[in-house]
């Protein structure tokens, strides 16, 4: 009998950081687009590692990433002007068109929920007609997430190898995303494993 | 007196960093981390160490924090740039986390493909890591051995690790973003009725595909992983 060495299954310790991504880390993401500002006091050029920023003078709409608005907002430094997407009647045309169309519609910004729910915790009262605002952008995102669901769904029945998703946003592809491709890896084990003459080369899970 | 700049000045920034044949922007340093953070989370497999990328980061965020400590005073540019300091500090963190979590998941696959890599190619591990894979790899072996293996008959003594231990499944699928364009990328149905097919990838389009096929164009930088 010869020494055949033991298929001992190893323990698998907690991965230190999980796959795919967090709505958190989205946002991270997010936090660097830029948006405009008001500052209500001075400051005379910065230059961070990823750029330089302004001079700040008070009165005067400048740009910054969006995770220093926020903050100055919450110190109260400083005014924020919504993005010009954000207004009632742009996203009324653009939920219509989202409910009216079978594909996804290009959204104003690829980081449209994360700005809406960033800026609308922490700004809104810098921005008019903020509750309708939500709504919308609530309701268009439903929309679209719907229509992610059933395309995924087909693209798990239809075996397909390959999909094309130009229009969908980070936040949407994150969201359905992890699921997805775990739900597809299992679907692929399955079917390999049907194979007869399959080497004993363990898979785990 | 003029205050002075706590900040480094970016186009002085040229000479250090080592072995970097580009020379990049603290910016497009930043922009770079990013990306290699974003492609190291949604890989399946651990991908090409990039030292040079964190070792300059590291130098930027050390000379950073120089800079804060001589200015006195100075609250809000000094609470700015900290906060920025740590915006880059974490992604640092989350990309080394996620590679050490790799390496301890799939060590024995890791050391293996590092030994028999050829000499022109690029190291998937950098030499800190690699020092943490061997231990990990010692530690886990005489881990097994004294709680289970010794107590076993002598013929049964033996555990191959590259056969216990799940190799990282290149088949999985994978959401991206094209960089750069490509052509004729090849997609490969798993049933066998279905014929493989080669598509473009268009500049700026987003695509949900097995990782295998787009593996090269990630380590080229052609793709981006979302």
């Amino acid at each position: 009998m010869g020494g055949a060495p033991w298929a001992v299954p190893v323990p698998v310790p907690i991965p230190p950081a999980a796959p795919g991504m967090d709505p958190a880390e989205a946002e991270f993401l997010a936090e660097k687009e830029l948006v405009t500002i008001v500052p209500n006091f001075s400051l005379d050029r910065i230059y961070l590692i990823g750029g330089d920023l302004g001079p700040f003078n008070p009165g005067l709409p400048m740009e910054v990433p969006l995770w220093l608005a926020i903050n100055l907002k919450q110190r109260q430094k400083c005014r924020l002007i919504p993005p010009e997407w954000m207004d009632v009647e742009k996203l009324e045309a653009i939920r219509d068109q989202e409910r009216k169309e079978d594909t996804f519609t290009p959204m104003p910004s690829p980081y449209y929920m994360e700005l809406t729910k960033l800026l609308l915790n922490y700004a809104s009262d810098n921005i008019p007609r903020a509750d309708e605002i939500r709504t919308l952008v609530k309701d268009t995102w439903d929309t679209r997430i719907a229509k992610l669901r059933l395309s995924a769904d087909s693209f798990v029945r239809q075996q397909e190898a390959h999909a094309k998703l130009d229009n969908l946003t980070l936040m949407e592809i994150n969201t359905t995303g992890t699921f997805l491709t775990q739900a597809l890896d299992h679907m692929y084990k399955l079917r390999t494993s049907l194979q007869p003459g399959e080497s004993a080369q363990s898979q785990d899970f | 007196m003029a205050e002075s700049r706590d900040s480094p000045d970016p186009a002085g920034h040229d000479s250090d960093g080592g072995s970097e044949e580009l020379v990049l922007t603290p910016a497009q340093l930043i922009r770079s981390l990013e990306q290699a953070w974003l492609n190291e989370k949604f890989a399946p497999e651990l991908l090409e160490s990039k030292a040079e990328v964190v070792e300059c980061v590291m130098e930027q965020l050390e000379h950073m924090e120089s800079n804060l400590k001589r200015v006195k005073g100075v609250d809000l540019k000094v609470g700015i740039h900290r906060m920025e300091i740590e915006r880059i500090r974490y992604v640092l963190s989350s990309y080394l986390r996620c590679r050490l979590g790799k390496i301890e998941k799939f060590f024995p696959h890791v050391l293996e493909k590092e030994k028999s890599r050829a000499d022109g190619d690029p190291s998937i591990l950098s030499p800190e890591e690699f020092a943490f894979a061997k231990e990990y790899m010692a530690n886990t072996e005489s881990y097994l051995k004294s709680v289970a293996l010794k107590h076993m008959p002598p013929n049964l003594q033996k555990v191959d690790l590259l056969q216990a231990v799940p190799r990282p499944n290149l088949d999985s699928f994978v959401f991206l973003r094209v960089l750069e364009r490509q052509e004729n990328v090849l997609v490969e149905p798993e049933a066998d009725e279905q014929r493989e097919y080669t598509i473009d990838l268009e500049e700026g389009s987003q695509h949900l595909i097995r990782y295998k096929t787009i593996a090269p164009l990630v380590a080229s930088g052609a793709v981006q992983l979302i």
